[in-house]
């Protein structure tokens, strides 16, 4: 074995010949020693058992005075940094969020609203659709109406049409009715209602010829006050079509009619 | 008071509110929306519509 001082000549000399712009070799890695542990073993047995046992007495110490606890998460979980996330405005933890308020949230609310509008305008739109094909059309609106030449009818008398699967009593009044119609206390009547609510002209009295109280028909020109009178519970009504005597709660029903000319069209 | 910071007070803080100025809008819109796409559907109908050539067929 050569010893390091006989070597060492040698050594500088060979140092000087590669010391040039090459960088010096880095120093030997340290090898560690090499820990020998005892294999783990298998729990097999008591004695393998016994090794993995705390060996002495073991004292659990608790209570306000002793911090069981091991681990603190605050201690070692470090905060996640959001302020990729944040707005500019709330950078500064030392702000109140609530000064910049409307600069972060006027835009989004907006857009928002903007799109709320937008649904509930579609919403109106497809709702209004959808009722309306269940209204009757036109066509059908037009097939409805019933046209009546009211110089057809004379003075005093009703005349009874079908319409719509119901009677239609068109009364063609006399001016002492209409004087009488006109008199009556409208706070004496149960369906309060003025003669000139229930006629478009005076001359002409239009109702549905169905009692208000179970749906029979009444009958012109009789009962006690000059205008109809249903047979099945004594329901009187006056030339107006209004309830006074009997059972029935309301007057009888005005449909909707409009005059062209001398036409009367009702529907 | 800034004009965004009333807006925001008066009309978006509350979800009540919000919803108000919303219907009340929508309103508006729609009246504005549907008048201006019938208007340009009959300008670019002009002469094709019944109501165009009513008067052609209807004494």
């Amino acid at each position: 074995m050569l010893q390091s001082t006989k070597l060492s000549s040698y050594v500088r000399t060979a140092n000087q010949v590669i010391s040039n712009n090459l960088k010096t070799a880095a120093p030997n890695a340290i090898i560690p020693k090499k820990l020998v542990t005892a294999p783990p073993c298998e729990l097999l047995l008591n004695e393998s058992l016994r090794h993995h046992q705390p060996i002495g007495k073991i004292v659990l110490k608790s209570g306000p005075a002793f911090s069981t606890q091991v681990r603190m998460a605050h201690t070692d979980i470090r905060v996640p940094d959001f302020s990729y996330y944040r707005r500019t405005e709330v950078m500064d933890p030392n702000k109140k969020s609530s000064d910049s308020r409307e600069a972060r949230q006027n835009l989004t609310y907006l857009i928002s609203g903007a799109g709320v509008l937008g649904g509930v305008y579609s919403a109106k739109a497809v709702v209004t659709q959808f009722l309306s094909s269940m209204s009757a059309s036109a066509d059908v609106l037009a097939l409805a109406k019933i046209e009546i030449k009211l110089a057809d009818i004379p003075e005093g008398k009703s005349v009874t049409f079908k319409w719509r699967g119901k009677p239609l009593f068109i009364r063609h009044r006399t001016a002492e009715e209409i004087d009488a119609e006109k008199n009556v206390a409208v706070s004496s009547l149960r369906d309060p209602q003025h003669d000139h609510e229930r006629v478009q002209r005076p001359e002409f009295l239009v109702v549905i010829g169905v009692c208000t109280h179970l749906g029979c028909v009444p009958i012109a020109n009789s009962g006690d006050f000059g205008g109809y009178y249903c047979p099945c519970h004594g329901s009187h009504y006056d030339a107006s079509g209004r309830i006074r005597k009997g059972p029935a709660p309301l007057n009888l029903e005005v449909p909707t009619y409009e005059y062209v000319d001398d036409l009367l069209i009702v529907g | 008071m800034s004009l965004a910071t009333t807006i925001n007070n008066l009309l978006f803080k509350r979800t009540s509110t919000f919803l108000l100025t919303v219907a009340a809008c929508t309103f508006f819109f729609e009246r504005t929306f549907d008048g201006s796409t019938e208007y340009l559907f009959e300008k670019l109908n002009e002469g094709k519509l019944w109501k165009h050539i009513k008067q052609n067929y209807e004494k």
